[in-house]
C-alpha cells in the first residue's frame, strides 16, 4: 500500500547553537595582540594573587588556572601577565553577539563568551557550513570560538564543549548518530560533577553514549536528580526556552570630553563617528536602524534626551545625520557639554517591494523631514491629509498622515458623486441678522456684509449627537445668492443666524 | 570716432541675413518658457489658456475676484487630476476656510493640507515644502487674503520658491484676489460668476462652463501681446 504523499510547507526542524569563546575574558583583552607571548590573566584583588586562565603558550609551560601569581612567573620567565578589564569584555562581549546576529536573530547570551543561538529560521542543511562561516568572522575580529550545533541548548551546549576538547572548530551533535557521538565523549565534556563523574567511573562507565543508553529509571533510583538531569540533557528530552538578548542597548555608543565643550562644532564631528561606527555595525547583523537615541550631558548635571523616529527604517548615514544633528541644532548650551551618547533602535529592514504601477512618497526620509519642519512654522495640528470624519456635524475635519502608497486609479471612486460648488468655510461664524419674508430669508446683514437675497434653497435641517448629553446640535441651512455678492451658506441655529461660509 | 558707412551698412546687411537665426535673450527665454513641458488639467479651457497646462517649474495665479466664481472647483478639478496621475499636491490654505465634505474622499488621499494664519506665513511654509521631491503640486489657496497681506512677503522668498519649483520641474499656484507677485509666470482670472442652480449641477457641467481670462503682468508675459482675451471652456 503506497504511502499518501505528504505536500504542503516543511515543518522547521528545531536546532540550536552554541558559541563558546573560551578563556573569555583574556580573548577580549588580548583580541588585537599577545597571542605569540605566554599570557596570563590574573586576579589580584585578594590577598594572594592567582592567575584566573592563561592563553597556550602560557599553558605549555605550565601555567595552570588557580595558580598563585608568583608560580606561575616561576615557571614562566617570559608571562605576561594581565589584569581583567571590563570594557574590554563589554566590547568583545558586544562584537560576539553583532557577529552572530549576522547569522539568527534569536540569540541568548547564557555567560559571558557563550552564547546560545535558534537555529529554527535556518535551513538545517547550511547549519554546519554557516557556523564555520560565523567561525571565520569571528576569528578576523580576534576572537577564537568553537561552536557546537545540538537538537537542543543542552546538546549544542555539550557540542560546543566536546569541539573545545577535540580541538575542532564545529562540532555537531545530530539527532540522527548522536548516541553514537557521546560514545566518544568523556564525562568532563558534560560539566556534571566531579563525585557524579567518579561514580560512574566505578560503574564501569566511560563515555556519554554509555550513560545515555541507561534506563531513567534505574538512573533516577541510583543517582538521583543528578542523574537524571544529566540523562535528560543527553538524550535531549530537555528543553528549555531561550531568553533572547535586547538588542535596544547593543548599538550604542558614548563619549565622555576631557574638556568643557560649548560649541556645536565638536558634538557634529562626535555625532559623524558615532553614526559611522554605529551604522556599519547594525548593517553587519542585516537589519536597519528604525530610531536614533541622542543623550547629551551637562556639566551642571543636567542632561537632554531625544527619541527620533524614522518613517522607514534606513541605513543611510546622510539621512540618520540629518535626523540626529537636529536636536543638536536646538540644544540649549546653558553649560558646557560632558558627553554623548548615541544609540541606535535596529529594526528589520523594508522588505516589500513598492506596486509596480502604483504611486507613491519617492523619499520617505524627506518627507519626515519636511514635516518637522513645517510643524515647527504652522504647528503640529494643522497639518494632515484632510480626511471626512463619520458624523454630518458640519465643521469637522479629521487629519490622517499621508499615505506613503497610492493606489491605482483605475476604478471609479467609492461613494456618491460630489455635485456642485465646494464651500469655503469663515474661519468664525459670522453672526448675522436676517429679515424673513414668508419664512425665506430677504435680507442679510453682517460685519463681513450686507446683501439682498434674490434667491434663497432651504431649508436643508439637519441635527445628531443628541444621544450624548451636551453634544447634540441642529440646525437649518439656507443656499443664499446675494445680489452682487455671490452664493453663500446661511444657518440658522437655537443661538442664532450666522454667515457659515461661501461656495466658490 | 563716428563708424564709417561701409562698416554701418556691413553691419546692416549682416543683420539682415541673420535675423531668422538670431534673437534676442527676451525672445530665447520666452521660448524655453512655451517649450517648458506642461502639466495638462484636462480642464480644456483652462489648458488652452495656459497652452497645454501649467507650466512645470513656475508659478500661475488664478485671479478670482469675489465668491461664487469658480475658484474653490478649480481647486478640487486640480486636486482629482493630482490624486489621478498618482501625484501629491500640498494646499496652503490660509484661513483654514478648507472645507473637507465639499472634496471626494478618494481625491484628498495625495493631498497634504496645511492650515496657515497669514499669507507670509503659508509661503514661509511652502518654501520648506517646495524643496521635497515627494510633491508635484503646489496650491496656495489665498483668496481670502488682502493686497496688504500678500505685501507682507519678502520678495527673495518668491525667487527662492521659483527657483526650487524650477529644480523640481513641480507646478505653483495660488489662488488669489488679485496680483500676488512678479514672478508669477501667468495669470488667469475666472470671469464667470455661477447662479444659485449650479448647486445642484454635476461638477464636470459647471466647469466646463466655467470662463477663463489671461491677464496682464506675469513674468512671461509680453505687455501688448498678453491677455489673449477669454476663451470659453469647450466640453
Amino acid at each position: 500500500m503506497k504511502e499518501p504523499v505528504r505536500r504542503g510547507v516543511a515543518k522547521a526542524e528545531t536546532g540550536y547553537a552554541v558559541i563558546w569563546c573560551r578563556d573569555f575574558r583574556l580573548q577580549a583583552l588580548k583580541r588585537r595582540g599577545g597571542r605569540d607571548v605566554p599570557v596570563a590573566l590574573v586576579d589580584d584583588t585578594q590577598r594572594q594573587s592567582i592567575v584566573l586562565c592563561g592563553n597556550v603558550l602560557a599553558a605549555r609551560s605550565g601555567v595552570a588556572p588557580g595558580m598563585p601569581t608568583v608560580q606561575a612567573l616561576a615557571r614562566c620567565s617570559g608571562l605576561r601577565v594581565a589584569r581583567p578589564s571590563e570594557a574590554s569584555e563589554l566590547a568583545a562581549s558586544r562584537l560576539l553577539l553583532e557577529t552572530a546576529l549576522g547569522w539568527v536573530p534569536g540569540i541568548e547570551e547564557t555567560a559571558p563568551g557563550i552564547l546560545t543561538l535558534d537555529l529554527s529560521t535556518q535551513p538545517p542543511d547550511r547549519w554546519t557550513e554557516s557556523a564555520y562561516h560565523l567561525r571565520d568572522r569571528l576569528a578576523r575580529t580576534g576572537l577564537e570560538v568553537a561552536i557546537g550545533l545540538g537538537e537542543t541548548p543542552a546538546l549544542a551546549r555539550i557540542a560546543a564543549q566536546a569541539a573545545l576538547h577535540e580541538g575542532v572548530e564545529v562540532w555537531h551533535l545530530a539527532p540522527g548518530d548522536h548516541f553514537a557521538r557521546l560514545d566518544r565523549l568523556p564525562f568532563l565534556v558534560a560539566e556534571c560533577g566531579a563525585k557524579l563523574r567518579e561514580k560512574l567511573q566505578l560503574w564501569g562507565l566511560s563515555s556519554l553514549g554509555a550513560f545515555a543508553r541507561l534506563r531513567r529509571e534505574e538512573v533516577a533510583a541510583r543517582l538521583g536528580d543528578e542523574g537524571v538531569e544529566l540523562w535528560l540533557r543527553l538524550t535531549g528530552r530537555l528543553r528549555r526556552p531561550l531568553c533572547f538578548a535586547k538588542l535596544e542597548e547593543l548599538f550604542e555608543e558614548h563619549h565622555d570630553f576631557e574638556y568643557e565643550v560649548h560649541d556645536r562644532e565638536p558634538l557634529y564631528f562626535l555625532l559623524r563617528r558615532f553614526l559611522g561606527s554605529l551604522a556599519g555595525r547594525v548593517a553587519a547583523t542585516g537589519r536597519s536602524v528604525a530610531a536614533v537615541h541622542l543623550l547629551a550631558s551637562f556639566a551642571d548635571g543636567t542632561c537632554q534626551a531625544r527619541r527620533l523616529a524614522l518613517p522607514e527604517p534606513s541605513l543611510d548615514e546622510e539621512v540618520l545625520f540629518r535626523l540626529a544633528s537636529s536636536p543638536i541644532e536646538g540644544l540649549e548650551m546653558k553649560a558646557a557639554v560632558n558627553g554623548l551618547r548615541l544609540r541606535f533602535e535596529p529594526s528589520d529592514p523594508v522588505a516589500t517591494q513598492r506596486p509596480l504601477f502604483g504611486k507613491g512618497l519617492r523619499n520617505r526620509h524627506l518627507h519626515g523631514e519636511t514635516l518637522t519642519r513645517m510643524r515647527k512654522i504652522v504647528g503640529a495640528d494643522r497639518i494632515g491629509s484632510p480626511r471626512r470624519p463619520d458624523t454630518h456635524r458640519p465643521g469637522i475635519c479629521g487629519r490622517a498622515p499621508l499615505a506613503a502608497e497610492l493606489g491605482e486609479t483605475e476604478a471609479p471612486p467609492p461613494g456618491p458623486p460630489v455635485t456642485g460648488l465646494p464651500l469655503r468655510r469663515y474661519p468664525f461664524a459670522c453672526r448675522t441678522s436676517v429679515q424673513l419674508h414668508e419664512g425665506k430669508p430677504l435680507r442679510v446683514e453682517s460685519a463681513r456684509l450686507t446683501g439682498v437675497v434674490i434667491e434663497a434653497h432651504g431649508p436643508w435641517k439637519s441635527s445628531g449627537d443628541w444621544w450624548h448629553r451636551g453634544q447634540s446640535w441642529e440646525r437649518n441651512e439656507w443656499d443664499v445668492a446675494l445680489l452682487n455678492h455671490g452664493l453663500f451658506r446661511l444657518v440658522e441655529t437655537p443661538q442664532g443666524w450666522s454667515l457659515e461660509g461661501y461656495y466658490d | 570716432m563716428p563708424a564709417s558707412p561701409d562698416k554701418l551698412a556691413a553691419l546692416a546687411t549682416l543683420r539682415r541675413e541673420l535675423a531668422g537665426k538670431v534673437r534676442s535673450g527676451t525672445e530665447f527665454l520666452e521660448e524655453c518658457s512655451r517649450c517648458a513641458p506642461g502639466e495638462a488639467t484636462f480642464l480644456a479651457g483652462l489648458d488652452a489658456v495656459l497652452g497645454g497646462g501649467f507650466k512645470r517649474g513656475c508659478l500661475t495665479e488664478i485671479h478670482v475676484s469675489g465668491p461664487s466664481r469658480g475658484g474653490g472647483l478649480v481647486l478640487a478639478s486640480l486636486l482629482s487630476r493630482a490624486r489621478q496621475a498618482g501625484q501629491y499636491a500640498i494646499l496652503f490654505d490660509v484661513g483654514n476656510g478648507f472645507a473637507v465634505e465639499s472634496f471626494p474622499e478618494h481625491d484628498l488621499e495625495s493631498l497634504l493640507w496645511v492650515g496657515c494664519d497669514s499669507a507670509a506665513q503659508a509661503v514661509a511654509v511652502w518654501d520648506v515644502a517646495v524643496r521635497d521631491e515627494n510633491y508635484r503640486w503646489f496650491l496656495l489657496d489665498g483668496r481670502d487674503c488682502t493686497p496688504e497681506d500678500w505685501r507682507a512677503v519678502r520678495p527673495a522668498q518668491w525667487q527662492r520658491i521659483v527657483g526650487q519649483m524650477r529644480e523640481r520641474e513641480s507646478v505653483g499656484v495660488i489662488f488669489a484676489r488679485g496680483p500676488v507677485t512678479a514672478v508669477a509666470k501667468a495669470r488667469l482670472e475666472l470671469v464667470s460668476p455661477l447662479g444659485l442652480e449650479s448647486l445642484h449641477q454635476d461638477r464636470e457641467a459647471i466647469v466646463a462652463a466655467l470662463r477663463f481670462r489671461r491677464v496682464g503682468g506675469g513674468a512671461g508675459e509680453n505687455d501688448g501681446r498678453g491677455g489673449s482675451g477669454e476663451r470659453r471652456m469647450a466640453g
